[in-house]
């Protein structure tokens, strides 16, 4: 077998292919799975968004309350101690007993350091520009007032009731209208906060459930798409095995006519006396013989695949040496070749690592790839056998690969992921009159899986395949080679 | 030995007089805070500029004989109801009147026009100086004991309640 030029990019190349045939595998084999955790992420996520959405409106909802309501309340308790700071002061006029004037006064002065430290809990939490302003004419205002007040208290003290009713209604009443409408505009503005509050609240609650709405209907659509993307292909994977099943039964129907028909007739001739002479008989026997075996290897194939399918086939796992194995299906398919007229050639590098394995089946499994190449190599009569140690692909530890290579009629691309499927036959390989039964290949990747291996292919169409069988070499199989050692190549030469 | 009823009264008015002269149960307001020794304070506005005052302007105040501060606001003097151990202070040691011929002096005076206003009458020390808290104009008396910050306390002839020669007390001094 010759090296290419370009063999590393083609080994990149060969390495790279399993590994998206692994996640198309995964992906398949895990289809409901996967569907549920898409569904479920998608859950998740919409319900993430819903409660950041009721998050959002609770926080304002408390923040209204927190700024308005409780503004509101505020600033209702302000204007109750502005009126009560005026009341007791005209309550001091009404009385000219200096004892209860000044209890009265006492009760005004309760009053108004009420409301002054309420103004300057105002300022202090006042955010925007508007509330600052009011808030800073309020205090002046306020002051003011004060003053007055002030003196007209002084003056009913002092006995004069018509001085203080006079500085009353020439101070006092502009200046506490002045406190009334700025304690006005103040509610105002916590009237019109908690308005756009409430805007923002309201829309955030519809924001919040037309999202819900949303997720919901689209959990909806999605969960209908899944069940009947569900339905679907699992209708399709029914009718696809049924007419698998069909074509098996037509191939096989096929496959064993021919050789019933040919034992048919020889023993049709048999039985009629056409067959004279005892070398006559021989070649009869020798063609019922023939026959014979041909219907026994096809029945044990499917026999096997279907053993295999199962995992009824109870393996006899071992260190098994790398040339030994190539050996082994050179000899047994040594005949098949020459009488088809093939050269195999074969090229195993020196000091392979043994790998565990069962020799039978591994046997099998590549010479199921060589008989392969024998039907499918058209004019040019070459299969490559190759043997090689190698890094596996994405894991930490070495693997051998012995590939099978052909330059025949290829496979298209668009067929690579189903050659492997049981009873599937190319169209262009039933055209072509080729026959088989479409269980080689998914015989082969079962053993090679069964071995802790894989298989792969790369194929172009009109150029050739290869076909590789990966056997992983494990710590354990050199232990066991080495504890076994060295009796070990005699007795599996034996 | 035998105890006539006059003796008996006798006894009886001196246990009355032991238990009244500790404190001021005279005049109904129950302090206990006894009288002796202590100094009454005469108290102005705090926005009042008066710092000191002679004991004659004092008793020009106290008697309604002066109206006005020298800021000009009006003076509006304030005392406590009759039988009470600062009023009968200030009447004996600043007024040096008793209780009817203060009262009179008053009546006449606001009769003729010699009085500008009657005094205004605070039933407590707490009263008084609140009264003097909410007026500007206004000019009391209390016991040290009840002074505090809400008020002024004036100097009279240079000395406070405090000093020594200090002449507004609640006891008589005794003569010299």
């Amino acid at each position: 077998m010759s090296e290419k030029p370009n063999d590393a990019a083609d080994r990149a190349k060969s390495e790279a292919v399993p590994l998206t045939r692994v996640v198309s595998n995964l992906l398949s084999r895990n289809s409901y799975t996967l569907l549920l955790l898409l569904v479920f992420g998608v859950e998740v996520g919409v319900g993430i968004f819903v409660i950041r959405d009721l998050r959002t409106a609770n926080v304002e909802a408390q923040r209204m309350y927190a700024g308005s309501v409780l503004g509101l309340r505020r600033i209702g308790e302000l204007q109750y101690q502005a009126q009560e700071t005026r009341r007791s002061t005209l309550y001091a006029l009404t009385t000219n007993d200096s004892n209860l004037q000044v209890e009265y006064a006492d009760q005004s002065r309760e009053a108004d350091r009420r409301v002054t430290d309420g103004v300057r809990e105002y300022l202090e939490q006042a955010r925007i520009p508007r509330e600052v302003e009011i808030g800073q004419r309020l205090r002046l205002d306020w002051s003011a007032y004060l003053r007055v007040r002030d003196e007209v208290l002084a003056s009913i003290l002092e006995g004069s009731t018509r001085e203080a009713v006079q500085l009353d209604l020439t101070g006092g009443v502009p200046s506490f209208e002045r406190v009334r409408q700025d304690l006005e505009e103040v509610k105002r503005l916590y009237d019109e906060q908690a308005s756009q509050r409430l805007a923002i609240v309201a829309g955030s609650s519809h924001r919040s459930v037309v999202r819900l709405i949303a997720v919901l209907g689209f959990t909806l659509l999605f969960a209908s798409a899944s069940i009947w993307a569900i339905q679907r292909s699992k209708m399709l994977s029914e009718v696809q095995l049924a007419k698998l099943q069909m074509d098996f039964v037509a191939s096989v129907s096929h496959e064993l006519r021919t050789p019933l028909a040919v034992i048919c007739s020889a023993a049709d001739n048999i039985a009629d006396g056409v067959v004279e002479g005892k070398e006559q008989l021989t070649r009869y026997g020798v063609v019922i013989r023939n026959q014979t075996r041909q219907i026994t290897e096809l029945v044990n194939e499917i026999l096997l695949f279907a053993s295999t399918k199962e995992r009824e086939v109870r393996y006899h796992l071992r260190p098994i040496k790398v040339q030994q194995i190539v050996e082994s299906v050179i000899e047994n398919t040594a005949e098949l070749a020459r009488s088809s007229g093939f050269v195999i050639e074969q090229r195993v590098d020196p000091d392979l690592p043994y790998v565990r394995g069962d020799l039978s089946a591994l046997s099998q499994c590549l010479q199921n790839l060589i008989v392969n190449a024998v039907k499918y190599s058209g004019e040019s009569r070459w299969i490559g056998v190759r043997a090689t140690v190698d890094q596996a692909h994405g894991r930490n530890r070495k693997e051998v690969r012995i590939s099978v290579q052909d330059r025949g009629i290829g496979i298209a691309a668009p067929e690579l992921s189903q050659i492997f499927e049981p009873f599937y036959r190319s169209p262009a390989v039933s055209a072509a009159q080729i026959h088989g039964t479409g269980l080689g290949l998914p015989l082969a990747k079962n053993i090679a899986e069964a071995m802790g291996g894989t298989l792969s292919v790369e194929s172009e169409l009109g150029a050739g395949s290869v076909f590789t069988l990966h056997l992983p070499v494990t710590e354990e199989a050199q232990l066991q080679m080495a504890a076994a050692a060295p009796g070990l190549d005699q007795l599996q030469k034996s | 030995m035998q105890f006539g009823p006059r003796v008996l009264v006798m006894f009886v008015a001196a246990v009355l007089l032991l238990k009244a002269a500790p404190g001021r149960s005279f005049g109904g307001a129950g302090y206990a805070q006894t009288t002796s020794g202590q100094s009454l304070a005469i108290i102005v506005n705090q926005s009042n500029p008066v710092e000191n005052l002679s004991f004659t302007e004092l008793r020009r105040i106290f008697l309604g004989e002066r109206s006005h501060w020298p800021n000009g606001r009006r003076i509006t003097l304030v005392i406590m109801p009759p039988g009470e151990p600062e009023r009968d202070a200030i009447l004996r040691e600043v007024c040096r009147m008793n209780e009817k011929d203060y009262n009179n002096h008053f009546l006449h005076g606001l009769f003729t026009g010699e009085v500008f206003a009657s005094p205004k009458t605070l039933s407590t020390p707490v009263g008084v100086r609140k009264f003097v808290f909410n007026v500007p104009g206004a000019i009391g008396y209390v016991r040290t004991a009840d002074v505090d910050d809400s008020v002024k306390v004036l100097r009279i002839d240079g000395l406070l309640p405090s000093d020594k020669d200090y002449k507004v007390q609640m006891q008589a001094r005794p003569a010299k």
